[in-house]
């Protein structure tokens, strides 16, 4: 559990990052709270020259209101989100996944921006930021960009986020309180075997149904979303619009959980989503 | 780890066959292929670089084509090892002519040993799969060229 | 010398320390982190070893090259198989079946590697960290060969060979014949057939293993520090791997974090890194990382059974028949056949049985040895006769309780042979069960479950009455000497130092036996020092495992205090110009007539009998005594565990309720490590009922090598438990205490499995196999239709 040697930089500034960036290019990772760099590190299957530790940026560790969006800093961790004030009263799905995520030293030291830009399939983070069409700002040497969320998980560990790039930040819209996570977790990891976040406009008669755990990467339940436009929202409407959860989604198989059975949980989390996100308004 | 799956090519039969033994296709088409020499008659050293993002491993190691029956079927075989292990995969090529291209159905076998195997395994279908469709994509794209 | 309570030393119990809940001496430096560990040994001049581990489960060593890796800076030498195993011994199996076939298991690979993780060559640097580079420039050719893995296809005839030099894939067969079975089987209305697998678990203990090694050419002497529970057997059995003298070897278990079994062993890394440090002349360290410790330190459990069982129509069961296929994987380690062939002994159950058959076929696999965990076949004994009982309880249309009832013996009854031939000590199953029964609220929860039935749920109770064998045990059951030993020593200052055989690894001995002490000694509990896991301090031990620490270690102890009570008495007769036979012990006080103004203290004595001026004609200086206790048969600790399971019906998730354990450990030297070595046995098992497993592919691969993939129960996991206990003496030993470490883990498992089996029987369901995984369930659920 030793990883191949490398140089390590800890930048006070986002520009000195970047500047880091550029010149080490390919060779350089970036580092946030190291919950999945460290580990594939020390399994030597990641073996990057140079470390650029952005941890101490303290600018982009924040949690605040603009614009009637939520922006939050990239290395805001899992537990500040847990404990936001903010968040609870105005985006509560947020501090509703966090809680779930890993454990206490997991929430402690792990940041929303290190685990979207890893894109593990099943990770939280990816469901919630669908469901919410969370807007992505990376930095980079040509200056911020925006990326939505459905384009921002690009692929199985893979985001938008681009080599020399750094993620700043992540909007997020004001929502009511009819929204709900709903998470099976693998035993052992405490990743998603199957997590689905669902954002119920009870106003608009629209839903937004996020899958994580089941795919290569996150997935928008489209299927079910269009099955309930313009329904009023009753156990029984909610039931046949989350038997299409899975629709057109090629399960991920493997020792915890047979792709059929992943399909399955799908829809059974999108109903108690749902139902859960429903009764909350 | 078993795939199956069916890819459609514009180019005829013979063509899709051919692009197939030609080893600086092959090369072209397998991604993360560093090197690709000849060792003899249909067989070949090769250095790929196999993973997903910045989670890869280098491996060394020998492709052999055999079971040629052109233009109709082939297979491919790959082997190597590396810092995270092993990784060995057959292909059985299936091709038939289909309009003006060609269906091609792809039958293939993977396995993996040692470290990707004991840390790894939920990622290691996925990345299979999407190894295969990458393949069959730059296989269209050099058929079109 | 054996002593059992009708002739327990006359020294009594003065201070209540014996018996008291009180906190761990250990755990102040445990929490603080600066309890000191192998890893956190300073040795200077220390070099690091890193081994390279076969990546397959079967294949032949075509090359090894090292040169590349031979070249890195700081990197000492590579040693492979061929540099190696003819210089040092081979591992040993101390529990060999008579007929069994033994592969010659080198401490490096020789011409072929037989499981992943399987070490074949050994890389020793400057740094741990250039050990670690040198190992991914060495460069081994394999050629893979197809791997034995599923034990049953292993004894069909066209198998491949783990060993094909044996001619066959069987390690050992071994056959119980307890008494008329085929006369019971005669006998019964019916038979019932129930086939129960357990799977393979990994022990994972917190502190992966590792050691040091340090040679001291001068002396030709050799110290080992090790992460083991059995610094004494290592000490008795290393010496002729690594050819020295047994005197000219120190073996040190230091702090140690966890074994759960895992590390009641020898390991060919302990002999490798010996010899290194021995052939360079400088101290050689190799610490196992986690996926080491999944592929390379033994597993558990791995058994099939076939059983039969004979009953009555009024519940009575009369006979077993078990055909067990125990995977024993690549190599028979230290006492990988006895834990099947102690499941077969233990399969009474706290049943009075007529007659019991058990045939094991131990076979290899190109898998890791399986070999002791937590329980070491007991629970797949408990398993099998609590599921057995619940399924006799659900074919006659009997409550599961009144089954066991009427099959339990009375407290009466003890001593008690068993149809498998052993003898059970004491015991009052019934009363640990309705004490569970009361704590349960017994007919409030069969309410409950039948309302929630009523509304639904897949809601279930399920019970396991369990007995279990501890105290390990008698020198004629055992391999190498089941005694134990401890020394006890006033120090000239008056302080006590207790010096146990009994090597713990987190049992919290330094802290039980202290108590034990105080109370025979009559001294305060801080005046003492328990000293423990050095060869050269503890002369003599045969360590800790099979819950043998407090019965055996601890008796040791108090005949040590018997003596030293006795050479006391005479220094005080002398002392207060009296006789030893009119010198009363009471309090830690010696005196003569009830005259406490005049009488002597330990310090006192003490220190006259070391300054050794005033000793009578023939009394040697010094306080200090030694014993070693042999017992006269093993103790059976049993109990009622009581579960309430809720299954989801959609999803295959189980969810436990309510969680009630009365557990009987008899006498308790401290409730609370009892309750701490309960919580902990409960909580294991709640990970091999609901989530453990570990799973290799069909070609040998290791799918659960790291915690990303083994699951083991978080805190969260775990219910909050209702614990009780019944207090049953054992006869065995002069404390009355049986053992507690391996309780919890035993009859956990068989009560949420039987729980789990009845929140399913509504649909039909008569028996799933372990663990219970919401797919796995789920799976259960779909088959019968009664998914959502």
């Amino acid at each position: 559990m030793i990883p191949a040697a490398f140089d390590y930089f800890r930048p006070s500034t986002l520009d000195e990052a970047l500047g880091l960036l550029v010149k080490h290019g390919e060779d350089a990772k970036v580092l946030a709270g190291g919950h999945s760099l460290i580990p594939a590190m020390k399994l030597r299957l990641s073996q990057p020259k140079v470390v650029v530790d952005i941890g101490r940026i303290g600018d982009l560790r924040s949690i605040g209101e603009r614009d009637g969006k939520i922006a939050i800093g990239a290395l805001t961790t899992h537990f500040e989100i847990e404990s936001s004030d903010l968040l609870l009263r105005s985006c509560p799905l947020l501090p509703e996944v966090a809680g779930q995520i890993g454990d206490v030293q997991v929430r402690n030291k792990g940041t929303i921006g290190g685990s979207c830009v890893h894109a593990d399939p099943a990770g939280d983070w990816p469901a919630a930021m669908l469901a919410l069409d969370a807007e992505f700002e990376i930095t980079g040497p040509r200056g911020s960009r925006t990326v939505a969320a459905n384009d921002f998980f690009v692929d199985m560990l893979t985001s938008a986020v681009e080599s020399g790039e750094i993620l700043k930040s992540i909007r997020v819209p004001v929502t009511p309180k009819t929204v709900a996570y709903v998470k099976i977790a693998q035993k052992a990891s405490g990743f998603a075997l199957t997590g689905v976040a669902a954002v119920v406009d009870k106003a608009q008669k629209s839903v937004a149904v996020a899958v994580t755990g089941v795919a290569a990467k996150a997935y928008r339940a489209a299927g079910a979303e269009s099955a309930l436009r313009g329904l009023e929202l009753s156990a029984a409407t909610i039931a046949t619009a989350a038997q299409k959860a899975a629709n057109g989604v090629d399960p991920l198989s493997d020792i915890h959980a047979s792709a059929e059975f992943r399909a399955h949980l799908a829809r059974v989390q999108t109903k108690r989503a749902l139902e859960l996100a429903a009764s909350r308004g | 780890m078993k795939l199956s799956a069916t890819y459609v090519f514009e180019a005829l039969p013979e063509k899709v066959f051919a692009a197939l033994i030609d080893p600086a296709i092959l090369q072209k088409c397998i991604e993360g292929c560093e090197k690709m020499e000849k060792t003899g008659e249909d067989t070949y050293d090769a250095n790929i670089k196999i993973g997903v993002a910045g989670i890869k491993g280098s491996y060394v190691g020998k492709i052999r084509i055999e079971e040629k029956k052109p233009p109709e079927s082939i297979t491919l075989q790959a082997e190597g090892k590396g810092g995270p292990g092993w990784v060995k995969g057959t292909a059985r090529i299936q091709i038939s002519p289909e309009g003006e291209g060609s269906e091609l159905q792809c039958e293939s076998e993977g396995q993996v040993g040692g470290l990707i195997a004991q840390v790894g395994s939920r990622l290691v279908e996925a990345v299979g799969k999407k190894m295969q469709d990458e393949f069959f994509r730059k296989l269209g794209k050099q058929l079109e060229g | 010398m054996s002593v059992t309570t009708e002739n327990a030393p006359k020294v009594k119990a003065s201070q209540g320390y014996f018996g008291r809940a009180m906190k761990r001496v250990e755990d102040p430096r445990l929490i603080k982190g600066i309890a000191t560990y192998v890893d956190d040994l300073k040795i200077p001049g220390v070099l690091h070893a890193e081994f390279v581990r076969s990546p397959h489960a079967n294949a032949k060593i075509i090359s090894i090259k090292t040169d590349t890796a031979k070249k890195l800076r700081g990197v000492i030498g590579i040693f492979t198989g061929a540099d190696v195993n003819e210089k040092v011994g081979t591992i040993p199996c101390a529990s060999p079946i008579p007929g069994g076939k033994t592969p010659e298991h080198t401490v490096l690979a020789g011409a072929r590697v037989y499981f992943v993780g399987h070490p074949v060559a050994v890389v020793v640097a400057e740094t741990r960290t250039i050990a670690r580079d040198a190992l991914d420039l060495t460069d081994v050719d394999y050629e893979p060969l197809p791997a034995v893995i599923d034990p049953e296809k292993a004894l069909e005839k066209d198998s491949p060979l783990t060993h094909p030099e044996l001619g066959t894939n069987v390690a050992f067969t071994w056959s119980l014949p307890g008494g008329d079975v085929d006369g019971a089987f005669k006998e019964a209305d019916s038979v019932l057939k129930l086939r129960i697998v357990h799977p393979r678990l990994t022990p994972m203990a917190i502190e992966p293993r590792g050691c040091a090694a340090s040679w001291h050419a001068g002396e030709s002497s050799l110290t080992l520090w090790t992460s083991t529970q059995i610094p004494h057997l290592v000490r008795t059995l290393l010496p002729g791997l690594i050819r020295i003298p047994e005197n000219k070897l120190r073996v040190v278990a230091p702090e140690v974090g966890g074994g759960f079994g895992s590390k009641l062993n020898l390991y060919a890394e302990e002999a490798v890194v010996s010899h290194l440090a021995m052939r360079l002349d400088r101290p050689v360290k190799w610490i196992e990382g986690r996926r080491e410790n999944a592929a390379a330190t033994v597993h558990g459990r791995d058994q099939i059974a076939d059983n039969e069982i004979a009953i009555q129509k009024d519940g009575t069961v009369l006979a077993i028949r078990s055909k067990i296929i125990a995977d024993v994987g690549s190599y028979c380690q230290l006492l990988t056949p006895a834990i099947p062939t102690l499941t077969g002994l233990m399969l009474c159950g706290c049943y009075k049985l007529k007659a019991v058959r058990v045939d094991v076929t131990g076979v290899h696999t190109n898998k890791m040895s399986t070999d002791a965990y937590r329980g070491a076949g007991r629970p797949e004994a408990a398993y099998m006769i609590e599921r057995l009982m619940d399924l006799v309880a659900s074919e006659l249309g009997l409550d599961p309780v009144e089954v066991r009832l009427k099959n339990m013996p009375e407290s009466t009854e003890f001593p008690l042979t068993t149809a498998t031939g052993l003898l059970y000590d004491s015991g009052n199953y019934q009363h640990a069960l309705e004490k569970a029964q009361e704590l349960a609220e017994w007919p409030k929860l069969i309410k409950e479950r039948d309302a929630a039935r009523k509304a639904g749920r897949l809601f279930g109770i399920g019970v396991s009455t369990y007995v279990e064998i501890c105290a390990l045990g008698p020198s004629k059951i055992m391999a190498a000497g089941g005694w134990e030993w401890g020394c006890v020593r006033i120090e000239i200052s008056g302080k006590v130092t207790v010096i146990t055989g009994a090597t713990p690894h987190g049992q919290g001995q330094e802290t039980s036996f202290a108590q034990i002490a105080a109370d025979w000694l009559g001294v305060p509990i801080e005046d003492i020092v328990v000293l423990r896991g050095d060869t050269a301090t503890a002369h003599f031990g045969r360590d800790t495992y099979g819950s043998r620490a407090t019965a055996l270690g601890g008796s040791a102890i108090v005949m040590s205090i018997e003596k030293i009570v006795e050479k006391a008495k005479t220094l005080a007769a002398a002392l207060l110009k009296s006789t030893p036979k009119e010198i009363e012990f009471k309090d830690g006080k010696f005196f003569v007539n009830g005259d406490g103004k005049n009488a002597l203290g330990w310090g006192q004595l003490a220190s006259e009998a070391y300054i050794a001026k005033n000793l009578p004609p023939g009394l040697e200086p010094g306080l200090e005594a030694s014993s070693f206790f042999e017992p006269p048969n093993c103790t059976f600790p049993f109990g009622t565990h009581i579960v309430a399971v809720d299954v989801d019906r959609e999803t295959g998730q189980v969810n436990i309720l309510k969680y009630i354990a009365v557990d009987d450990c008899g006498k308790q030297v401290n409730p609370l490590l009892v309750e701490g070595q309960v919580q902990g046995g409960i909580a294991q098992s709640v990970g091999a009922a609901l989530m453990e497993h570990t799973v290799y592919d069909e070609n040998g691969q290791l799918l659960t090598g790291e915690f990303m993939d083994y699951a083991i129960p978080r805190a969260k996991d775990i219910p909050d438990f209702i614990l009780g206990s019944t207090e049953t003496p054992s006869p065995s030993n002069p404390l009355g205490v049986k053992g507690v470490g391996e309780a919890g883990t035993i009859g956990a498992t068989p009560a949420i499995a039987n729980a789990v089996v009845d929140a399913l029987s509504p649909l039909g369901i008569r028996h799933l196999d372990l663990p219970f995984t919401p797919e796995r369930v789920w799976r259960a659920i779909q088959e019968k239709g009664g998914g959502s």
